[in-house]
C-alpha cells in the first residue's frame, strides 16, 4: 500500500519534472523560434513544398 | 554485441554514422520489418476484435445467442472485444505508425530494431494471453484493464522496450527542429508505460480500497485516449496532411500551442466519468473544468487542419491516405467537442448509462483513431514493400464500408441513447422499459457491424496482397520517389 503510493508520487514528480525539463529545453534550444520556417522540416529537395505524394493507384 | 559497443550505442557522439545524411527511402526501408510486423498483427486483431464486437452487438437484441457456451457470454465477450481492439488493434497499429514516423522525423535509419521486434512479440503474446484469459473467465472487471494479472506484465515489457527505443531514437536524431509530430509521439511513448504501470500497481498488485479504485480506473481509461491514442493520431495527421498535399501546416504556432495545452489539460479529464458518484466534489469539478478547457487544443487542431486543407479538398478524390486522414481529423473535432459537452453535469445525467456513451466511444476510437491509422497505413505500406496497392476500387470499398458503417453506428446509438435517457428521467417508466426505447437502434447498430467487418476483410485482403506482392509491380504515383528496393524479404 505504502509502496504503491510512494511509487505513484515518485512517478508523478518524475513525469511532471521531465515534462517541465522538456519545455525548458525546447525554449533554450530555440525550438520555439522561427516557427514558420520550422514547419518546412518535413519537406526535402526531392519532395518539396507543392509536390503531392499520394494518389489512388488506378489514376496513374 | 560486446558490452563496450552496447554502451557506446547509447550516445550519438560514439556513432560516426549518425550525423551523416541518409536518404528518406533508406530510412523507410530500415523500418520495414518491425513496422510491418506491428501492422500485420494489428490487422489480425482487428478482424478478431470486429467479430467479437459484432457478436456482442447482436446479443443486445438476441440475449439467447450462443448462451450455451460460457466463453461466449456477454460478460466475457464484451471485455474481450474492448481489449482486443484497444491493445491488439489500435495500440499495435499506433506503435507501427509511430515507429515509422519517428524514424522519418529523426531522419536516421531505425536503430535497435531487435528491441522493437521483441516488443512486437511480447505485445502479441500479452494480448493473446489476456484475451484467452478473459474468455476463460479471468476478467478483472475493471473497465479497460480487464486483462488478468498474468497478462499485464507481458504487455508492460513491450511498452518499456518501446519507450527505451524512443529515447534512443530521439537521442540519435539528426540535429535541427523537432517537428510537432515528434513531440506528440515522444510524449505518447513515454507517458503510456507510466500510466499503465501506475494503474496496474494501484488496482492489481497493491489495490487501493473503496471508491478510490473508480478514480484510478477512469483516470487511466481516459488517459489511454488522451495521452496515448490522441497524440499518436494527431502526430499522424500533422505529418500526413501537409506531406500528401505538399503544403506546410497553416499555423505552426497553433500546433505547438495545441500540443502543450493538450499535455496540460488532458490528464485531468478522467473524473468526468464519475459525475454523481461517491467522490469529493472538487475532484469531479476540476475534471469538468479541464474537459471544457480541452476546447483550446481541439480548436487549434481543427483550425490548423482545415486551413491547411483549404483549397485542396479536391485532393480527397485522389489520395486514399488523405481521405481516411481527413475523415479522422474531422471526427476528432466532433468527438472532442461532444466529449467536452458530455462532461457538463446537466447533460451528463441524460447521457450517462445509455447507448449515447457507447456511440461516443466508437466515434473516438474508430471514427478518429482507426481512420487515422488506415490513412497512415495506406501511405506507409507501399513505401516499405516497394509495391503499389493492388486495387483502387478495393480501397474505395474499404473507405465507404467503414465510413458508412461507423456513421450509422454512432447516429443510431446516439438517438437510441437519448431516447433511453429521457425515458430514465420519467418516473412512470421502469428501468427495464427504458431499454426498449433503444432496441430498434440496437438493430441498426448490429447491421453497421457487418459493414465494418466487411471493410476490415477488404483491408486485410489488400494488406496480405501487399505483403505477398501479388500481381505485377506498378510504377505508381504513390511512390513518386523511386523506392529503394528492400533486400530479399525476411517476411
Amino acid at each position: 500500500m505504502i509502496a504503491g503510493y510512494l511509487l505513484l508520487i515518485g512517478g508523478l514528480i518524475f513525469l511532471s519534472g521531465s515534462a517541465l525539463a522538456a519545455f525548458y529545453w525546447a525554449v533554450k534550444d530555440g525550438q520555439l523560434e522561427n516557427l514558420p520556417e520550422a514547419s518546412l522540416v518535413i519537406f526535402d529537395d526531392d519532395e518539396p513544398v507543392g509536390t503531392a505524394t499520394d494518389r489512388f493507384p488506378s489514376s496513374q | 554485441m560486446n558490452p563496450q559497443s552496447l554502451i557506446s550505442s547509447f550516445h550519438p557522439a560514439n556513432n560516426p554514422d549518425t550525423l551523416a545524411s541518409h536518404e528518406r527511402a533508406e530510412i523507410d526501408a530500415s523500418t520495414r520489418f518491425p513496422v510491418l510486423l506491428f501492422f500485420a498483427s494489428a490487422i489480425f486483431w482487428l478482424l478478431i476484435g470486429s467479430l467479437l464486437g459484432l457478436i456482442s452487438a447482436w446479443k443486445m437484441t438476441h440475449p439467447g445467442l450462443f448462451d450455451q457456451m460460457a466463453w461466449l457470454t456477454f460478460g466475457r465477450l464484451r471485455p474481450a472485444h474492448l481489449n482486443t481492439v484497444i491493445y491488439g488493434w489500435a495500440s499495435a497499429a499506433g506503435i507501427g505508425v509511430g515507429v515509422w514516423l519517428m524514424a522519418r522525423l529523426c531522419r536516421v535509419p531505425l536503430l535497435h530494431s531487435k528491441l522493437l521486434i521483441s516488443a512486437a512479440i511480447f505485445w502479441n503474446l500479452g494480448v493473446l494471453v489476456g484475451v484467452m484469459g478473459i474468455l476463460a473467465g479471468d476478467s478483472r472487471s475493471i473497465e479497460w484493464l480487464e486483462f488478468p494479472g498474468y497478462a499485464t506484465p507481458i504487455l508492460f515489457i513491450a511498452y518499456a522496450f518501446i519507450g527505451i527505443w524512443a529515447i534512443i531514437m530521439f537521442r540519435f536524431r539528426r540535429p535541427g527542429h523537432v517537428y510537432v509530430s515528434q513531440w506528440y509521439l515522444f510524449a505518447a511513448f513515454l507517458w503510456f508505460p507510466w500510466l499503465y504501470a501506475t494503474a496496474n500497481i494501484l488496482l492489481v498488485w497493491q489495490p487501493i480500497q473503496g471508491s478510490a479504485q473508480g478514480a484510478v480506473n477512469w483516470w487511466f481509461a481516459h488517459n489511454v485516449l488522451g495521452l496515448w491514442f490522441t497524440p499518436i493520431g494527431l502526430a499522424s495527421a500533422y505529418y500526413m496532411i501537409p506531406k500528401v498535399i505538399g503544403r506546410p501546416i497553416h499555423s505552426y504556432y497553433l500546433s505547438i500551442l495545441g500540443f502543450w495545452s493538450l499535455a496540460l489539460f488532458y490528464s485531468w479529464n478522467g473524473m468526468h466519468h464519475l459525475i454523481g458518484g461517491p467522490f469529493p466534489a472538487w475532484m469531479v469539478s476540476a475534471s469538468v473544468v479541464a474537459s471544457i478547457m480541452m476546447f483550446i487544443p481541439v480548436v487549434t487542431v481543427a483550425i490548423n487542419h482545415h486551413m491547411t486543407m483549404r483549397g485542396h479538398f479536391g485532393a480527397l478524390k485522389w489520395s486514399p491516405t488523405l481521405r481516411f486522414t481527413v475523415f479522422g481529423a474531422m471526427t476528432y473535432t466532433v468527438v472532442s467537442l461532444q466529449g467536452s459537452s458530455m462532461a457538463i453535469p446537466s447533460l451528463n445525467t441524460l447521457t450517462h448509462f445509455t447507448d449515447y456513451t457507447i456511440g461516443h466511444a466508437h466515434l473516438g476510437l474508430y471514427g478518429f483513431f482507426s481512420m487515422m491509422m488506415f490513412g497512415a497505413m495506406y501511405y506507409i505500406v507501399p513505401r516499405l514493400t516497394g509495391w503499389e496497392w493492388p486495387s483502387a476500387n478495393a480501397i474505395r470499398w474499404h473507405f465507404w464500408l467503414v465510413a458508412v458503417g461507423i456513421l450509422l453506428m454512432v447516429v443510431s446509438l446516439s438517438i437510441g441513447g437519448i431516447l433511453q435517457g429521457l425515458a430514465q428521467f420519467d418516473p412512470q417508466v421502469s428501468f427495464r422499459s427504458s431499454l426498449d426505447y433503444a432496441t430498434p437502434f440496437r438493430w441498426i447498430r448490429g447491421l453497421s457491424g457487418f459493414l465494418l467487418l466487411g471493410g476490415h476483410v477488404v483491408f486485410a485482403a489488400l494488406f496480405t496482397l501487399m505483403l505477398l506482392k501479388v500481381g505485377r509491380q506498378k510504377e505508381g504515383p504513390a511512390l513518386f520517389a523511386a523506392p529503394v528496393k528492400p533486400e530479399a524479404a525476411p517476411l
